[in-house]
């Protein structure tokens, strides 16, 4: 077991290295090298930068060089924390992202927790009533939220909440609150945003799960172990939750690989709609504005993520079902 | 289209009929009639100096506990009076408002614009003091002196001088580090004035030539008409004035220029230039002292832009309370502009008439009581809100630069415009369409003639001249081929979604030029990118407004190539004539040469004359068609106003204008929150 760990380990470094070239790549796409980019922007804020500066630029960031030393040149500075400076923003990568950060990790949060609190008991409930009522209202539901893109939900439910309730729409805060030093009062502001964008982001991962939920328990509960506790005895409660459901849960723990980018960008066209201050729409921005080391950040920020994620998950998973557990040994 | 006309008719309810609505629309520039055009108002000066002065309770406040002077020794001894437009307000308040990003700065920098040296009135056509009590142009219009304010400070405490004004001048100015190229704006008959002190409270810029339009300069949003503006922080000049006490400190001069650099460096910039700059930008640099009624707390490139009121700020009212009223003002960032509209309709904001969508006025309209706010529009005077401007010195492709240097490739490209359908997909059918030349109502304007100039639908006419300029063969898509490889003729249309959605402006015209056989390819760009593509002058044709137009030698950018800052219209001509030929490219068309020439002699002539050589210059531009006009005069560009009903003070009308620096001209400092 820990070499199968092992091997993970520097499997996931070698997909982070990879990550990172390709990030490097992105940064490196538009036309011109990035002096190029940065000197026009000085230039078009007046600043005259003489050749000789230029020079200066390009040798500090290897440009001229091969593909090679100009990438170990970024990895050496990103290593050491130093992800550039965002053009647009005149502040460093590090700030712009870590201001949209916590929010984010916040929303996402409770986004997830909103998809499995519904989501696992009504995938149980669907499974163990199969063909009732409220199995057929959960499937039609289901279905729709699978089918209905999660943005046009966003416009649906904006609308309603607006016209119905007139509820403050986009955004994590009212205005006057954004700017007002953490307090009860602002805690409160945020908690009545909350919901809104964390049931949208919420439901189509909800609907999809409580497919899969539904669809691997009645798996499970026709196979022979079910009878036998059945036999046994076992009330009903503790046969379903104690066996079938921790064999069912596989999929939930699989899902953690992608739950973690998942936390960083959100869907960032919900958050677009929305306006919700995450990192989804700041990577759209810095990639319109061709920001790049901004954008080349987040995407090696997201891969990473998910690098982390799939490694947590197959830990999770051998912790959830000890046939994989013993099928390492 | 007519069903969202109907439903503006709907919405203004007792004011127009359905009926009505379908008659006004069939003529054209017709928001007049909507009922939501008031009458052009707002606050006005005093003479008469308060006995007293009285201040916001937060300042008191703070003067109580020993860490402010009282408001006697903080106001100037001769402050800027000024009776608001209904009455004396009320102390304290946020103004809630929106900003989409580090490049909006402009949405704070207007509201700070009484930082000038000198302003303009309510109708946006007389000159007025502001920082400056006055001003004086001699005799022979050689030398404009100004008079400062005795006892103004900075909004740190410190006192705001002449000297605040030779620092400017030699030191910033005068250092080819910070400002490379001369300013036209600061030379008459082709030589550079110089600014000389008289005293502590008198500054005079003396020119070796008359130079009689040096005043309007000053008052408009030029290189020189100082305090926080785009047009001064980014390309340009910091004229005419700076904070010489806290500058200093970056500059080589004071120190030495390895010492200004390694500060710079530790600082994490570049150079001391660049530290300079962002150092000097109010909306980056909390710090900075400044003379505006505001000041930044928090800055622009976070989530929040906050500021909050100057205590030092240099005007009262007739009651002699010291402005502004409103503590603070905070600008949340909106992810776009769609989130703006949206929140202004739900009554977030307490004004808002920057990215507020034209097209969105039936919903806007039907959400008045229940967002609790007023909706006014303020009509353009200048001719587009929609203008296609032309690279006339493109070089980076020989063939399309070719064909966008000839006048008969621009005026077919303007024939094969349907702006009809433009405007009532656009404008709700209520704009004007038309040339590039502002409202006839203008002092400038060439006459009512001129807006039709190859400024009307005429395919089978545009088709006739493309033919002739040798573009005859064509593809299977039927689009016109190069005549250099035979590939398709491509014209880019670099474009940036801001004020108005002119991408979608830019798919529309392309899809018209079908029908010309040209194929337009839309460029949409963020806005910083798209204007530094237009600086190193490698677009085609850059989409934007004409905003400022109408006072054509304060802000000409949008008609001529003569502004080294803003090259919609090839950076290298303006750059060019900026320096009286010693860079850039001169203009191997006679027509750009003449048209540069009658602008230079602008200098000399007195108004009414001025205004005479405006309308020849504009004959020449529209029929020379540097730009396209589109659709204009409507309220499209900044002009829808979201008022909060617990505002105060608040003009039925405003004069928008780049001059005007709207909204500031109609004084935000006397606008109040009601009881």
């Amino acid at each position: 077991m820990i070499a199968f760990i092992t091997r993970r380990l520097l499997l996931g470094v070698v997909t982070i290295f990879l990550i990172s070239v390709l990030s490097f790549i992105i940064i490196q796409l538009p036309p011109g090298d990035f002096v190029d980019a940065y000197i026009a922007q000085l230039s078009s804020s007046g600043s005259q930068v003489s050749a000789a500066e230029a020079e200066n630029l390009r040798q500090l960031y290897g440009l001229g060089e091969p593909f090679y030393v100009q990438y170990g040149k970024w990895l050496g500075r990103i290593i050491t924390g130093d992800f550039g400076e965002s053009m647009e923003w005149r502040r460093p990568v590090t700030e712009v992202i870590g201001d949209r950060l916590w929010l984010t990790l916040l929303l996402s949060f409770a986004a997830l927790i909103v998809t499995w609190g519904l989501a696992l008991p009504i995938g149980i409930f669907s499974a163990v009533r199969q063909y009732s009522f409220a199995d057929y209202a959960f499937t039609l539901v289901g279905f729709i939220g699978i089918a209905v893109p999660n943005f046009l939900l966003a416009l649906v439910i904006m609308y309603f909440a607006f016209v119905w309730f007139g509820a403050s729409v986009g955004g994590l805060f009212s205005a006057e609150m954004a700017l007002a030093p953490w307090s009860a009062a602002k805690v409160w502001d945020l908690i009545k945003h909350l919901p809104l964008p964390a049931i949208i982001l919420a439901l189509g991962g909800t609907a999809q799960l409580i497919r899969i939920m539904r669809a691997n328990l009645l798996d499970e509960l026709r196979r022979p172990y079910v009878v036998t506790a059945r036999a046994k005895g076992l009330s009903e409660a503790r046969t379903i939750i104690k066996y079938p459901v921790r064999a069912a849960l596989n999929p939930f723990a699989s899902n953690i690989a992608y739950l973690f980018p998942y936390l960083v960008s959100g869907s960032i066209i919900v958050s677009i709609v929305l306006g919700l201050p995450t990192v989804g729409p700041l990577l759209v921005k810095a990639l319109v504005a061709q920001d790049m080391f901004l954008a080349g950040t987040i995407v090696l920020l997201l891969g990473v993520m998910t690098v982390i994620g799939t490694f947590i998950s197959d830990l999770v998973l051998m912790w959830v079902d000890p046939r994989i557990r013993h099928q390492m040994d | 289209m007519t069903t969202r006309r109907d439903v503006l008719g709907l919405a203004i309810g007792g004011t127009i009929g359905l009926a009505a609505t379908r008659t006004l629309a069939q003529g054209a520039g017709q928001f007049a009639q909507s009922g939501l055009v008031g009458k052009l108002e707002g606050a006005t000066l005093a003479e008469t100096i308060p006995a007293s002065f009285q201040e916001a309770p937060v300042l008191a406040e703070l003067v109580r506990q020993g860490r402010l002077p009282p408001v006697a020794q903080r106001v100037p001894a001769e402050p800027l009076v000024i009776q608001p437009l209904h009455g004396i307000g009320r102390y304290g308040g946020t103004w809630r408002r929106a900003f989409i990003g580090p490049g909006d700065g402009e949405n704070g920098n207007r509201l700070v614009a009484s930082d000038k040296p000198l302003f303009w009135d309510l109708t946006g056509s007389k000159i007025a003091p502001a920082v400056a009590r006055g001003w004086e142009l001699s005799a022979d219009g050689k030398t404009t002196t100004l008079f400062l304010r005795k006892g103004m400070k900075w909004s740190d405490g410190a006192p705001f001088t002449a000297d605040d004004f030779m620092f400017w001048f030699e030191d910033l100015y005068g250092n080819k580090d910070v400002v490379p190229a001369p300013i036209p704006e600061m030379s008459a008959g082709g030589k550079p004035g110089r600014m000389v002190k008289v005293d502590e409270t008198t500054i005079r810029f003396e020119f070796e030539a008359p130079h009689l339009l040096f005043p309007s300069m000053l008052a408009g949003d030029t290189l020189i008409g100082g305090g926080q503006a785009a047009r001064q922080s980014g390309s340009g000049t910091f004229g005419c004035y700076a904070p010489a006490h806290y500058l200093r400190q970056f500059l080589p001069k004071y120190s030495s220029e390895a010492e200004a650099n390694a500060r710079a460096r530790a600082a994490g910039f570049d150079n001391w230039v660049r530290m300079l700059k962002i150092r000097h930008n109010w909306a980056l640099n909390p710090e900075l002292p400044t003379l505006g009624p505001w000041r930044t707390t928090r800055p622009i490139n976070t989530p929040t832009w906050a500021m909050e009121r100057n205590p030092y700020y240099y005007a009262v009212d007739t009651a002699g309370n010291q402005l502004p009223y409103l503590d603070s003002v905070v600008m949340t960032l909106a992810e776009n502009t769609e989130i703006v509209n949206l929140r202004a309709m739900a009554g977030e904001y307490d004004m808002q008439e920057r990215h507020i969508d034209l097209a969105k006025l039936p919903v806007i309209l039907e959400n008045r009581d229940r967002g609790r706010y007023d909706v006014h529009l303020d009509l353009a005077f200048n001719g587009a809100d929609t203008a296609l401007h032309f690279n006339l010195n493109h070089t980076a492709d020989p063939e399309i630069g070719r064909l966008l240097a000839s006048a008969d490739f621009r005026r077919a490209l303007s024939l094969g415009i349907d702006r009809e359908q433009l405007n009532e997909t656009f404008w709700l059918g209520l704009a004007t369409p038309g040339s590039a030349a502002p409202a006839e109502s203008v002092p400038e304007s060439p006459g009512p003639e001129w807006r039709k100039k190859w400024s009307v639908l005429d395919v089978a006419q545009a088709n006739a001249m493309l033919d002739r300029l040798g573009l005859t063969r064509k593809d299977r898509d039927g689009y016109r081929l190069r005549t250099d490889n035979g590939q398709r003729i491509v014209i880019q249309m670099t474009v940036t979604k801001a004020f108005l959605d002119w991408p979608a402006h830019a798919q529309m015209i392309a899809q018209q030029w079908r029908r010309i056989g040209i194929f337009g390819d839309v460029r949409d760009q963020e806005r910083a990118l798209a204007f530094q593509r237009v600086l190193a002058g490698e677009h085609h044709i850059f989409v934007f407004g004409n905003t400022g137009s109408e006072q054509l030698f304060l802000y000409p950018h949008f008609v001529l190539p003569v502004d080294i800052g803003n090259g919609v219209l090839g950076v290298d001509l303006a750059r060019w004539f900026a320096s009286n030929g010693a860079i850039g490219t001169r203009p191997s068309d006679p027509a750009v040469l003449q048209t540069m020439e009658m602008f230079r002699s602008a200098t000399t002539l007195d108004e009414p004359a001025r205004n005479r050589l405006a309308q020849e210059i504009w004959k020449i531009v529209i029929d020379q068609q540097f730009s396209i006009g589109v659709c204009g005069q409507s309220p499209a560009f900044a002009g829808v106003r979201l008022v909060s009903r617990r505002m105060g003070n608040i003009p039925a009308r405003v004069c928008i204008a780049q001059h005007c620096r709207t909204p500031a001209s109609s004084h935000p400092t006397t606008w109040f929150f009601k009881a």
